[in-house]
């Protein structure tokens, strides 16, 4: 796992239909070291989905750099890892072969890739679900096997782009939980982004608040490890600092 | 099993036999003038004929011969085009109305050009199916990549992907039911295109056959032809067509 | 490269004010290009004509009435031959759809039937009627009906049962439960229907003009042919193609996302 860069990134749009230029974001910089967890809110239309794919590579980036372990990048790459709200599973792969498509686009030979999909797969609690296809799996299992995807190909980091959004609120809190066990078997660099304050606060060490294109705030959160949902939603410090970040977020 | 399936195909097969039946009891009650419409005996007669001089061979040889030159062509010239078009959404928006004109002439319009441009025979024939095959199959690729959505591709890219196994393992797969859908549409487009062409432009196949049988009021042997365009017809549906968009389509659940 | 920007935001805007701008578009370079290969490409012009050449074709056949003549009588038979093809396909649609024995004593005849194709009845066609009109009303017929009867059948089977229930518990008797019910929740499919018989209609059309008719635009091309006109030919495809796009780009299509959209039936 790498640390992640951004430096005094941009990105400036021209609306064809307007006729004129648009900027979303304006100087964006943030440090994650290697091995941190980093969730980025804010309202809708502030830009944390936008960040999020010019750090992907999916749309370039005006202006600024993009640093993965101290070195610039452009473009997508398997060195970052994206698990997309829309789970992005390939209907027409099985749960199988979408874990070892990393894999299969590194060259790693069919029997090896194959036991490779099957560690990850475990990992999850997903090894039953191996030869099935996406559309036979609930939403919330679909998506476990898009974090699982993401991890098999060990990226230098992990991207994750409102992951849980799609699924339901009980699904979700489970997701949750075996998201941040899964962090703390193995410490991936995360970029983490949501609307949802209580999900960033419960997942991450650092929450980035985003306001109309610019960073608001960055707050460290000091909640102990290992942390699970059952004790935490009664927990004071939990609440008071999920309230303050929630009222920088409303101000924003 | 296997009787299982035999028993639902002779119950579906029950209303034609049945056809058959007052066919074969009509003809010869209502002493039905064989140069209007032949009795049973006849066109079985007829067909058993074609065999042993080895013409209906010779003929569906010839039909089947242009017809799968014909899509097979198309086919692989108008998947890798289509997705290629369909990458990006400006291109294909452009080119979508001149697909679509190219897709609404597909078939039989092409046969009096194609004539003048191949002569009469194979070559024309082939030429009026790859069009009516090739420019739906292009027209519907490109929709089916286009519909294909942008977090699958950009998935595949995360997960280093090159354009080679983007084509392969994303573009291909993802367009999949509207190809099937395409060729399907395209095909039946230009099998009855060969029929025409065939009784028009040409000295062997099953169109010249119906149609010369006409010269000679040889109905037994239209109707045999006929039957035997059905058939055809329904084989390569079964045979060729359903399985291919079962295996693919319904099995990933990409029906819409 | 950013110079352009400001016209290219000029023809999205222009194009999505006149949406007929955007269809026009790619046949410029079309065109253009067809110029060019008749021009200086190693074809004559008595094999591949020259885009001026077919519109000069164009004005003459005006003139003279003939191509407006010709495509009356291409017209009018096809709407005659879709007219009565959906009058009886959409009723034994129904009929299929809704009665179980009526779908199991006719659905494997009509799809041998549909196999069979209408181009391969014309030989027996012409020993029965001769060349003329009865045949090819016959086969425009035949072509037609076979998609609005499949189309029919998907649109009924896709009104839920719980509408047939929900009515029959208001009260409606099944003839009411048919014109209220069945048929609004079958009409975008019966739509489609309409669309793919054209579709197929016309194509029968040209077919049996070129084998069998004395005028209409597939008459005009195949007698072109015979006298290697090839001007005449292009201009034939052309006038079908742009007649063809215009009534089911413009016409049928929106009527069939319409129906489907309104009534939510369609995503």
């Amino acid at each position: 796992m790498k640390s992640l860069g951004l430096k005094n990134l941009s990105k400036t749009y021209y609306d064809l239909y307007e006729g004129s230029h648009h900027t979303a974001l304006h100087d964006i910089s943030l440090d994650i070291p290697a091995g941190e967890f980093v969730s980025v809110v804010g309202p809708s239309g502030c830009g944390k989905s936008t960040i999020l794919n010019m750090v992907a590579g999916f749309i370039p980036h005006s202006g600024g750099e993009i640093l993965v372990g101290g070195e610039p990048v452009k473009g997508p790459g398997p060195d970052r890892g994206v698990v997309f709200q829309s789970f992005a599973l390939f209907p027409w792969k099985t749960v199988l072969d979408n874990v070892g498509f990393g894999p299969k686009m590194r060259g790693v030979p069919k029997a090896e890739r194959d036991e490779i999909a099957r560690e990850y797969l475990a990992m999850a609690g997903l090894s039953h679900a191996a030869d099935r296809y996406p559309n036979e799996l609930s939403g919330g299992m679909q998506q476990r096997v898009g974090v699982v995807r993401a991890l098999a190909n060990k990226p230098d980091v992990l991207l994750m782009d409102e992951p849980f959004a799609s699924v339901d609120a009980q699904t979700r809190m489970t997701l949750q939980d075996e998201l941040s066990r899964i962090w703390e078997e193995r410490r991936p660099t995360v970029l983490f982004i949501t609307h949802d304050v209580s999900e960033a606060v419960f997942l991450a060490n650092r929450v980035v608040v985003l306001s109309k294109g610019h960073v608001l705030a960055d707050v460290p959160v000091p909640i102990e490890r290992p942390r699970v949902w059952d004790k935490l939603v009664e927990d004071d410090a939990f609440k008071e600092l999920s309230n303050k970040i929630l009222a920088l977020v409303r101000s924003a | 099993m296997a009787t299982r399936r035999l028993l639902d195909a002779t119950i579906f097969v029950a209303p034609l036999l049945f056809l058959v039946v007052v066919w074969a009891i009509v003809v010869p009650v209502f002493q039905v003038n064989p140069q209007i419409f032949p009795s049973v005996p006849a066109v079985v007669q007829a067909g058993i004929n074609s065999i042993i001089d080895g013409t209906l061979f010779l003929h569906v040889g010839a039909s089947m011969g242009r017809v799968i030159l014909g899509t097979v062509l198309a086919v692989l010239v108008a998947v890798p085009l289509g997705i290629l078009m369909g990458i990006s959404k400006g291109v294909s928006d452009f080119l979508t109305p001149l697909l679509r004109f190219f897709s609404v002439l597909a078939g039989i319009a092409w046969i009096p050009i194609a004539t003048l441009w191949f002569g009469y025979g194979f070559g024309a024939i082939v030429f009026v199916i790859f069009n009516g095959v090739f420019f739906i199959v292009v027209y519907n690729t490109l929709l089916g990549v286009s519909t294909i959505p942008m977090s699958l591709r950009n998935a595949a890219a995360s997960l280093g992907a090159g354009r080679w196994a983007l084509f392969t393992e994303v573009l291909l797969p993802g367009a999949l039911p509207n190809i099937a859908t395409g060729i399907r549409t395209g095909l039946g487009f230009a099998w009855r295109g060969l029929i025409a062409a065939e009784m028009i432009a040409t000295n062997v196949g099953l169109g010249y056959m119906l149609f010369v049988a006409r010269d000679f009021y040889q109905t037994e042997v239209i109707v045999f032809g006929m039957i035997v365009i059905g058939v055809l017809w329904l084989l390569i549906d079964r045979l060729v067509l359903a399985p291919f968009e079962r295996a693919t389509i319904e099995r990933w659940g990409l029906v819409r | 490269m950013n110079a352009l920007l400001p016209l290219w935001s000029f023809w999205v805007r222009t194009s999505r004010q006149w949406p007929v701008l955007q269809t026009l578009a790619p046949f410029v370079p079309v065109v253009l290009l067809w110029q060019a290969v008749a021009s200086w490409g190693p074809f004559p012009p008595a094999f591949f004509p020259a885009p001026m050449d077919v519109v000069r074709s164009f004005g003459t056949l005006m003139y003279k009435g003939i191509l407006p003549e010709y495509l009356g009588d291409s017209v009018a038979r096809l709407a005659a031959g879709v007219a009565v093809g959906v009058a009886l396909g959409i009723p034994l649609g129904l009929l299929i759809g809704l009665n179980r024995r009526a779908y199991d004593t006719l659905w494997p005849v009509v799809l041998f039937f549909q196999a069979i194709g209408d181009i391969a009845w014309l030989p027996i066609l012409i020993i029965w009627f001769g060349f003329g009109l009865t045949t090819m009303a016959f086969v425009i017929v035949y072509t037609v009906i076979f998609p609005v009867i499949f189309n029919t059948v998907l649109g009924v089977r896709s009104v839920k049962i719980e509408l047939h229930r929900a009515a029959q518990s208001l009260g409606a008797p099944p003839w009411r439960i048919l014109t209220e019910v069945v048929l609004p929740g079958a009409l975008p499919n019966i739509v489609t229907g309409l669309r793919n018989g054209l579709g197929y209609g016309w194509r029968a059309l040209i077919a049996a003009e070129m084998i069998v008719g004395t005028s209409g635009i597939g008459f005009m091309m195949f007698d072109a042919r015979r006298a290697g006109s090839v001007t005449e030919i292009v201009l034939g495809m052309i006038v079908l193609g742009i007649l063809w796009y215009i009534v089911d780009a413009w016409v049928l299509a929106p009527i069939e996302r319409a129906t489907g959209r309104r009534w939510g039936l369609t995503q």
